[in-house]
């Protein structure tokens, strides 16, 4: 078990990262899932006093990810936003000018309900469609999609995938994941305000689990169906 | 009193009924018009209201003598506190048959969640003289602008059925709820000297002592116990099984006993049968009708998810005796007498003896009648359940309902709700809360905490930060914002219930609710059963699952996850010194240890059967892995807290990782290595030293805490659950419970509702008390540990009927590794 593990598809070398993020060498662009910034300040503005605290560790996690990978480019494959603009997003604006050097993509998904205005003024490139970077597609959901292109390879986040594995004794443990399948990849969600959903691989698919910061490849036995 | 013209009045309207009052009665009429505050203690169907109603009419009458019967419009005299709204008609209906007969002025308002606008408002406009209220329903009126006049005329206030509300949350409520009218009364400059009158009634009670001082802590008097004194006679017969399965499970059985409940039905005017969950109560009603089809339009079935409007039809038909059986659940614990009712039925064990003695007291209401109850084991050991329960009975042993203390969620949403009508000041608040029951440990540091997480929502980012539910104006804590203050409305309470989804015919029509869990889990197509019908899911739309009428011989039985109660201290007792008499002459002992003969030989030759003062302990390798089956006869609840405690110790010994199962006789620990205990280390692990500390740092006890801060959570205005119309834009504010317990634990541990979710875990979930009083019991008994080759009769039907949790000691990656190095062999 270790805090970063490295996986190769189509060629490319990739690193998955136990704080829930995913490197592509080649480009040296970070790919994440799932931000929801602005979900503790939409909930703590409607009168519900969830910690605060979470949000400003999203966000440094997200920092010392691209410093530490020296990301030239982050990929945000949809809900950077949970709701309505807040302050929270006003903060997130802030520390986006402090790296007016990276680039930044977010392939928009259903959180994502933001004036395009924002998105200008925080430079950020947003994609309603799929957005191609050869071999690989990034979208919000599969269901975006009706067929992948043959030689491309799909990332995607929108489900929040969490995995359960199960041992003698009737033991079980479930905890967030990196999904892969022969033709796509779902990211955990980045943010750790986020449910999760279980899913359910199958023999071919290929599943890394989260467990505190570092990524373990599971067994396929291990994994209940 | 005597020469009083209200008790004249009254002992003439008596009189002409052909009635005289009990003497407990005029005991509290007596009391009511001295200004004295009690309780009452009499058992359901003997006139209990009536010591308290008729009391505040004499009350009324004296100080009107000459004009009591046109005088109207007087303002609320009498709060009469319920906690079932469906008691409330009824209660009403009594009392204004008194009015009418007596020619007052008087009008009995009923406020609960079925009373419609237009009726609040006529109540806001003119209050009636008798407000009956559910514990939700009286914070409402708190959120009213306004309320605090509505209080001025107030003389007494009436706390029902107090046994049943003690204990929980909603007794929490009322507590509360009493505190701030004591308080405005007493800030109040009308009738002042006039004292409010507090009163409550109450089945008995192991602690009615206690009962009384936790509503009366509020005005700080002593107040007296009024006791009624009338003991009914009570018959338990057990139905014993034909055969005595060997290896009993749970739930198998009971059905099976069909064909002898139906003589018994057959036999009596009308019998209720009570069933311990709405999903078993289903299964019976449909075997009774496949077993006796004559009974169709005869019986019907009664549990809290079905359609109110069908309880109802049950309920009357129960009353005019069209009904020959009544299959029900605790919904029918309460509430007013069926007459008609010759016989009960209990199915499975009652878990404790005051709920067994209240549902035989649903019997036999004529007076001098004997209240019959049967008792039908779901699983054959259960048998012996009914041993110790008529022994129980007959020494009177009666459990304690203890209070709860330091509800800090109840607390938060009880400042929400002062905070939306006319807000308050805390220094107020403070000297009327340090007066309850629950409250009175609070201390200044959890007070500013509390204020603290309101109006600030605990520890923020100043600058980015936008928190906005209670604020601070001109000293006043006040909600402006109108939406924060819809939604509190609509989430007033403390019962707290799954996800739940109605469930209507296609062609209109509800019939109930169930739960999201076990419809989601259905296809389009697939048949299920619901208030005794089968309906096949034709689709889920807008919260409400779609249904028609299904011919299907087969179907799916819903789960609903109602808390399931543990076996009570008492019962536990009186089952473990019940084996003392299984190998005892058979002249000596009961016919259902008679009946038991095969399964405590099998029992005897495998492993052993033990005495009161002794402790079982079984060593028992399956393919499942290595068995350890501990039996003190506890109830589930402390059972499964030992079985964390004691896989803690354990595992200090040796890295192991354990399952857990348990249910109200013994527990299960399962792991895939041997168990290191034997003689020389028993008494070790089941030692009291050290308890509290083991409880912590058992990982099972966060597992726990997170079961408990669900409730929290939601009371404490957390969660929001969907509503109709605001759903859709309430749905970014949705969040689970176990997600908010996640982010608490890892970024606010210190919240004041995490502390208290813990708390709850210790002294409600693992009753660290009765826990501790276990260790200290076993410590003096003598640890029996047997080594069978296979599964015993008594650890059967823990292994069938299981609910596992899991626990390891080793850290958390390490347990992935070593789980799949396992799995890889």
């Amino acid at each position: 078990m270790t805090r970063y593990l490295s996986h190769i598809i189509a060629g490319e070398h990739l690193v998955m990262s136990g704080e829930r993020a995913l490197f592509w060498e080649g480009q040296q662009t970070l790919i994440i899932a799932d931000l929801h910034v602005g979900k503790t300040g939409h909930f703590r503005k409607e009168g519900i006093g969830v910690p605060a605290a979470i949000y400003k560790d999203d966000l440094h996690r997200l920092l010392s990810q691209i410093l530490f990978f020296k990301a030239e480019r982050l990929i945000i494959v949809g809900d950077l936003s949970h709701s309505i603009a807040n302050r929270e997003l006003d903060l997130f604006r802030k520390w986006r000018k402090d790296f007016s050097s990276l680039e930044v993509h977010l392939a928009k998904g259903n959180h994502d309900i933001l004036d395009n205005r924002w998105y200008e003024e925080a430079d950020i490139m947003v994609h309603n469609e799929p957005l191609p970077l050869f071999p690989f597609l990034f979208a919000h959901d599969t269901d975006q999609i009706d067929e992948i292109p043959v030689d491309h390879f799909l990332f995607s986040g929108h489900v929040h995938p969490s995995v359960t594995i199960r041992g003698r004794g009737k033991q079980a443990l479930s905890m967030p994941c990196f999904y892969f399948s022969k033709t796509h990849c779902i990211l955990p969600a980045f943010s750790k305000f986020t449910g999760s959903y279980q899913v359910r691989p199958t023999t071919d698919d290929e599943v890394f689990g989260i467990v505190g910061n570092e990524v373990v490849q599971l067994q396929k036995k291990t994994i209940s169906s | 009193m005597k020469n009083s013209p209200g008790y004249n009045v009254i002992m003439n309207w008596l009189a002409g009924r052909g009635m005289h009052p009990f003497s407990f009665q005029e005991e509290a009429w007596k009391s009511i018009l001295a200004g004295e505050s009690g309780l009452v203690n009499a058992p359901t169907g003997f006139g209990k209201t009536y010591s308290v109603f008729l009391g505040a009419l004499i009350d009324f009458i004296n100080r009107h003598p000459d004009n009591y019967q046109t005088k109207s419009k007087n303002g609320l005299q009498l709060l009469w506190i319920t906690p079932l709204r469906a008691l409330a008609k009824d209660i009403g209906r009594a009392m204004e048959e008194v009015i009418v007969e007596l020619g007052m002025s008087w009008k009995v308002g009923i406020r609960n969640g079925d009373t419609d606008i237009n009726e609040r408002a006529r109540q806001k406009r003119q209050m009636p003289e008798v407000l009956i209220i559910t514990p939700e329903s009286l914070h409402l009126l708190l959120a009213q602008k306004g309320y605090p006049e509505t209080l001025d005329s107030l003389r007494i206030l009436a706390i029902d059925e107090w046994h049943e509300l003690l204990g929980s949350k909603r007794g929490v409520q009322v507590e509360l709820a009493i505190s701030r009218i004591v308080g405005v009364k007493k800030r109040s400059q009308k009738n002042a000297g006039d004292p409010l009158r507090l009163w409550g009634i109450s089945a008995t009670i192991g602690n009615l002592e206690q009962a009384k001082e936790v509503l009366l802590s509020n005005i700080q008097r002593e107040g007296v116990i009024v006791r009624a004194n009338m003991h009914k006679k009570i018959e338990v017969e057990s139905v014993i099984p034909d055969e005595i399965e060997k290896y009993p499970w749970a739930g198998h059985l009971g059905i099976k006993l069909v064909d002898k409940v139906i003589p018994i039905i057959l036999e009596n005017r009308t019998t209720l049968i009570f069933i311990n969950t709405r999903g078993m109560s289903e299964m019976w009603y449909q075997s009774l009708l496949n077993a006796a089809p004559e009974l169709a339009g005869a019986i019907a079935l009664h549990h809290g998810s079905i359609d109110q409007e069908l309880r109802q039809w049950v309920e009357e038909n129960l009353h005019t005796g069209r009904l020959k059986a009544v299959v029900c659940t605790a919904s029918l614990d309460l509430g007013v007498d069926f007459r008609p009712v010759e016989t009960v039925i209990q199915v499975g064990s009652p878990k404790g003896v005051a709920r067994f003695l209240q549902r035989a007291g649903r019997s036999g209401h004529q007076p001098d009648a004997v209240s019959k109850i049967y008792f039908l084991p779901t699983h054959s050991l259960e048998l012996v359940e009914a041993a110790a329960l008529k022994q129980a009975i007959s020494e009177q042993l009666i459990e304690s309902r203890d209070p709860m203390l330091l509800c800090f969620d109840v607390l938060v949403q009880y400042l929400c709700t002062l905070a939306i009508s006319e807000g308050f000041t805390p220094d107020e608040v403070w000297e009327e809360i340090k007066r309850t029951y629950c409250f009175r440990e609070i201390t200044q540091d959890e007070w500013r905490q509390l204020l603290h997480y309101i109006t600030e929502g605990g520890t923020a980012l100043q600058q980015y930060d936008e928190y906005k539910k209670v604020e601070i104006i001109d000293g006043i804590f006040r909600i402006t914002g109108r939406r924060v203050a819809m939604r509190h409305r609509l989430h007033i309470g403390t019962i707290v219930s799954d996800a739940m989804l109605k469930v209507k015919f296609l062609s209109g029509g509800f019939i109930g609710v169930i739960e999201e869990y076990f419809i989601s889990r259905l296809e389009p197509g697939d048949t299920f059963t619901l208030a005794g019908r089968n309906l096949e899911l034709v689709m889920i739309k807008d919260m409400t699952v779609l249904v028609r009428k299904s011919n299907a011989k087969k179907s799916a039985v819903p789960s609903w996850n109602g808390g399931r109660m543990p076996l009570s201290a008492n019962l536990g007792k009186k089952l473990r010194e019940t084996f003392n008499l299984a190998f005892e002459k058979k002249q000596l002992k009961a016919v259902e240890l008679q009946a038991l003969k095969p399964l405590f030989d099998r029992q005897e030759k495998h492993s052993h059967v033990p005495k009161a003062n002794e402790l079982l302990i079984e060593q028992i390798e399956t393919k499942d892995g290595y068995h350890l089956f501990v039996y003190p006869f506890e109830g589930r609840l402390v059972h499964e807290a030992m079985a964390a405690i004691l896989a803690y110790r354990i595992s200090r010994i040796r890295p192991i990782t354990f399952s857990f199962a348990m249910n109200d006789y013994g527990f299960e620990l399962l792991s895939d290595q041997p168990i290191p205990v034997d003689d020389t280390n028993v008494y070790e692990l089941f030692s009291p030293d050290n308890l509290f500390e083991d409880i912590q740092r058992s990982v099972n006890s966060t597992e726990m805490a997170k079961r408990k801060f669900r409730d929290i959570a939601v009371i404490g205005g957390l969660i929001f659950q969907g509503y109709p119309g605001e759903y859709k834009k309430a749905r970014h504010l949705q969040s689970s419970a176990s997600l908010l317990f996640k982010v608490f634990a890892e970024y606010e541990p210190d919240n004041l509702l995490m502390r208290q979710a813990y708390s709850e875990v210790f002294a409600q979930q693992m009753e660290e008390a009765r826990l501790r009083d276990m260790l200290q019991r076993i410590q003096a008994s003598e640890i029996v540990i047997t080594w069978p080759e296979k599964l015993t009769p008594f650890c059967f039907p823990i292994k069938v009927d299981s609910m596992r949790e899991d626990l390891s000691s080793e850290k958390l990656e390490d347990r992935v590794k070593k789980m799949q190095l396992l799995l890889e062999k």
